[in-house]
């Protein structure tokens, strides 16, 4: 008797240690039984259950079922595969302002081999209060010089970085060197007969981009060799072997048709990967980015468009890439906002993006683009069990998730906001301060 | 600038040219809209019902309503009726810098206005149909603000607001005490603490006291005939300090911190005025209790934190806790890209803390208008209110929620019809040769 009597007060502590501060979730078995399930291959299920096992989606239907599971009541809910931001700093920054919150970037212009999946907060309040809305990982970067580092795909949840890790190595970050004016590397844009001054500037960026061209080539020479067994390690240049063989794609910032422009032609002319991270101006060069197969990772949609642009640019833009045949994601760009990345898709959505493609552009296109689609991305049999239930439409601001799975654990919804509300909203209601 | 480059900027110079163009058509026309879900704020929701205005306002409301012959008609069948937008915190259309940084107190200045932002045309295209424009945060007193109308295309003279507030902005906190500032102590400016924050208001408004004192006691001597009275020497500083514990000037208080709130709330009452509406109050949910009881309103931000220290508790459950203890709320943009969806702010309301949909649409409607001063004026559909009025292709908090319409004072002053998008944009130019260099 003593040890089911030590499981029944196991189980009262539960209720105790799900609300433990940054838990990355209770594991288990569990059904999620009888809802809508939004698959991201194409179909949406009705009445179907998810079974989660393992840390994984065991199967997903109407007769999917699991012996002695945790059960979850889906009737009238909705299931989604858990979103993604595809642009973050999410475990890497923390209240703006503060250096030390803020270690992001390292000094030097050449740093592929800095990788911000070592460096990540677990416990980053901002963390927990992104999975709270069913955004259950995201892309975190490193930022600053010519090669910044490795931006790593993370789950919202985790013990260790090693157990949050989802890709540790998802991307580059690369920002190619850009002549003044707004214009790409290679000398197009504002030029125009400067002075002394303007031509020592665009001097100095051809000089960088021959450095990069140069350090990119070397590292193909590097790569060989050391295939070969014939090269000393050194870590830099280790650190490109993935790049240089496209196995890793690079994130390069652009915006304006000539910085698009420039990066897919500076891809191509180094045998590289390219993602165009930004995209402000896609539209206007979406036959070349879908003729090169060259995905976006789209700035913040809660953005103004340029000068003399259309009022509605940003937000049409998403439908019109669609349309074109465009592969992209979305992404907030911050850490703070990006709970709330389905409601920039909700913007697209408002100006002609269809609904089930904004889905799609936060879940399987993010989980493709950073080649983690055999890990998640979809409710599918055998992928991790990264999933949340929704009262309704997830790109509706009204509605509430209930449920968040990360890795097959089930997470707690419970946060530094909440705790805030919770404490100030019991606040004994009087007729005020004394006085 | 290559060939390619020269032809967008071709074609969106037009593009400018006639969304400029549009505006300057506004005209005082009547209009009826028919068949439209309207969301009074004041009074419930009308399904299929019709709104009527004539001479700039709203002469009817309801499901039978007869619609005059020979007015133009705008057929409403699922679309939404909502009042215009009223953003309580703005920036844009102010001339040059928006702080007088020099002093910690400047309430005698006040922002100029300009007509050629672009922004308010944006803010159009995005429901809004008046903001109070205001002095930067730099100043525990800082300047006094505009309450302008989006009247897209007139002159910056014809964009106040007849009839709204004077407010002038008081700011507390981190950006006054320019706490991120890396300069010694010697080369900056009081007040660099909380504290010091507090002692200023108090010199600053007794200076103001005593100004005042000086003038009544000057203004009894002439009633009585005094003719050795010799007036004061006239202060537009303390003259301000004294219209602002008169109530005749309101005060709107960037704030962030519990505790500098409450603190703003205790000097106001000790001086013998009230504190009108704070600004961002991010911490107000942590005093809801007190900022109801003195009188104070909040104008706040839905889902904004964690971007400076003083920032750190904020939290989206803010407009619901403070609107369940009693505070009016509304939620505003202080930010050039917020303005165009505030629509999507006040639905986080909703999200987080259960308000209802009634009150999450007053935090940017009749909420804004109290706080500006016009709620007499605009922020609900309403016989006899001026019409300013936004109108969607679905429910404003509804994920494909977008702007058709808004006008105000009865005018349409955007229309998407009419409007530059993107996709006309592509259409006109897929009818432009190009020599695409690829």
């Amino acid at each position: 008797m003593r040890g089911a009597l030590r499981l029944v007060l196991a189980l009262c502590a539960l209720p105790a240690v799900l609300h433990a501060q940054a838990q990355p979730g209770v594991e288990g078995t569990f059904v999620i039984r009888g809802a809508t399930v939004w698959t991201g291959t194409g179909q949406t299920l009705q009445n179907a259950n998810v079974v989660i096992r393992n840390g994984r989606i065991e199967a997903v239907g109407p007769n999917a079922n699991a012996a002695g599971a945790t059960e979850i009541d889906g009737r009238g809910k909705f299931v989604y595969p858990g979103m993604i931001d595809s642009y973050t700093p999410l475990g890497l920054a923390e209240i703006g302002g503060i250096a030390t919150m803020n270690l992001r970037s390292e000094m030097g212009e050449y740093n592929p081999h800095m990788r911000a999946v070592v460096a990540l907060n677990v416990d980053s309040d901002m963390i927990a209060i992104t999975r709270a809305n069913g955004v259950t990982s995201a892309i975190t970067a490193p930022s600053g010089g010519i090669i910044g580092g490795q931006a790593a795909l993370i789950n919202m949840a985790g013990w260790t970085w090693e157990d949050m890790a989802v890709h540790p190595s998802a991307a580059y970050v690369l920002n190619l060197p850009r002549q003044p004016g707004g214009g790409g590397p290679g000398g197009g844009g504002g030029g125009g007969g400067g002075g002394g001054a303007a031509a020592q500037a665009r001097e100095r960026v051809e000089q960088q981009l021959r450095e990069l061209r140069s350090v990119l080539t070397t590292a193909r020479e590097y790569d060989r060799a050391r295939a070969a067994g014939a090269a000393q390690s050194d870590l830099m240049y280790e650190a490109l072997r993935p790049l240089v063989r496209s196995e890793v794609p690079a994130l390069v910032s652009a915006d304006t048709e000539e910085q698009i422009r420039s990066a897919i032609t500076f891809g191509e002319d180094l045998g590289i990967r390219i993602i165009i991270l930004g995209g402000r101006e896609a539209w206007k060069v979406r036959d070349v980015l879908a003729r090169t197969n060259t995905p976006v990772v789209l700035g913040s949609i809660q953005s103004t468009p340029s000068g003399d642009a259309p009022y509605d640019a940003i937000y049409a833009q998403p439908g019109v890439l669609h349309e074109a045949g465009v592969k992209f994601a979305f992404s907030t760009g911050g850490a703070s906002g990006a709970r709330h990345v389905p409601y920039h898709a909700a913007l697209a959505v408002a100006y002609g993006l269809p609904k089930d493609v904004a889905m799609r552009a936060l879940t399987v296109w993010p989980a493709e683009i950073f080649g983690a689609a055999a890990q998640i991305g979809t409710i599918e049999a055998g992928k991790l069990a990264n999933v949340f239930v929704t009262t309704g439409d997830p790109l509706d601001i009204r509605s509430q998730v209930t449920e968040v799975f990360i890795k097959g654990r089930r997470v707690p919804l419970d946060d530094r906001h909440t705790r805030l509300y919770e404490k100030y909203n019991s606040r004994p209601k009087a007729g005020g301060g004394e006085r | 600038m290559s060939t390619l480059q020269r032809t967008w900027t071709r074609a969106l110079r037009g593009a400018l040219a006639v969304a400029l163009l549009a505006p300057a058509a506004a005209t005082a026309q009547d209009i009826a809209i028919r068949n439209a879900t309207i969301l009074t704020v004041s009074d419930g929701t009308i399904a299929g019902g019709t709104v009527v205005v004539r001479g700039g306002r709203i002469t009817a409301v309801g499901r039978d309503v007869a619609i005059p012959a020979g007015i133009r008609v705008i057929d409403g069948t699922g679309m939404y009726v909502m009042p215009g937008i009223i953003d309580a915190h703005s920036h844009m259309a102010i001339e040059g810098g928006i702080n007088e940084g020099s002093e910690s107190v400047t309430p005698e200045v006040i922002v100029p206005v300009r007509d050629d932002d672009q922004t308010i045309y944006r803010a159009l295209a995005g429901g809004v149909t008046s903001a109070l424009l205001l002095h930067g945060s730099a100043n525990t007193i800082g300047g006094q603000g505009a309450v302008i109308k989006m009247r897209w295309g007139q002159p910056a003279d014809s964009l106040h607001f007849e009839g709204a507030h004077r407010i002038v902005k008081f700011a507390l906190g981190e950006n006054v005490t320019r706490a991120s500032s890396t300069a010694p102590a010697s080369e900056r400016r009081f007040p660099m603490s909380r504290m010091g924050v507090e002692q200023t208001l108090r010199w600053w408004f007794s200076q103001g006291q005593e100004y005042d004192r000086e003038w009544s006691e000057h203004r009894a001597r002439v009633q009585r005939g005094d003719r050795t009275a010799i007036e004061p020497r006239r202060d537009l500083r303390l003259e301000a300090l004294a219209d602002i514990m008169r109530g005749d000037i309101k005060v709107h208080a960037h704030s962030y911190r519990g505790d500098e709130i409450l603190m703003l709330m205790r000097v106001a009452e000790d001086f013998g005025f009230r504190i009108n509406t704070f600004q961002h109050v991010l911490e107000g949910y942590k005093v809801a209790d007190e900022i109801a009881q003195h009188g104070a309103m909040a104008s706040t931000f839905a889902e904004m934190w964690g971007y400076k220290v003083e920032a750190a508790d904020a939290i989206p459950y803010n407009m619901a806790i403070m609107a369940d203890r009693g505070v009016v709320v509304s939620v505003n943009s202080d930010s050039g890209e917020r303005v165009r969806r505030l629509y999507q702010e006040a639905a986080i309301g909703m999200k987080y803390g259960n308000m209802s949909e009634t009150e999450a649409l007053k935090m940017i409607t009749l909420n804004p208008a109290r706080q500006l001063g016009v709620d007499d004026q605009v922020g609900t559909i309403e016989v006899g209110k001026e019409a300013d009025i936004a109108i969607f292709n679905a429910h404003p908090f509804a994920p494909e929620a977008r702007v058709e319409m808004t006008l105000v004072d009865g005018k349409v002053y955007f229309d998407r019809n009419q409007a530059m998008t993107l996709r006309k944009l592509l259409d006109m130019l897929r009818g432009i040769t190009t020599t695409e260099a690829s």
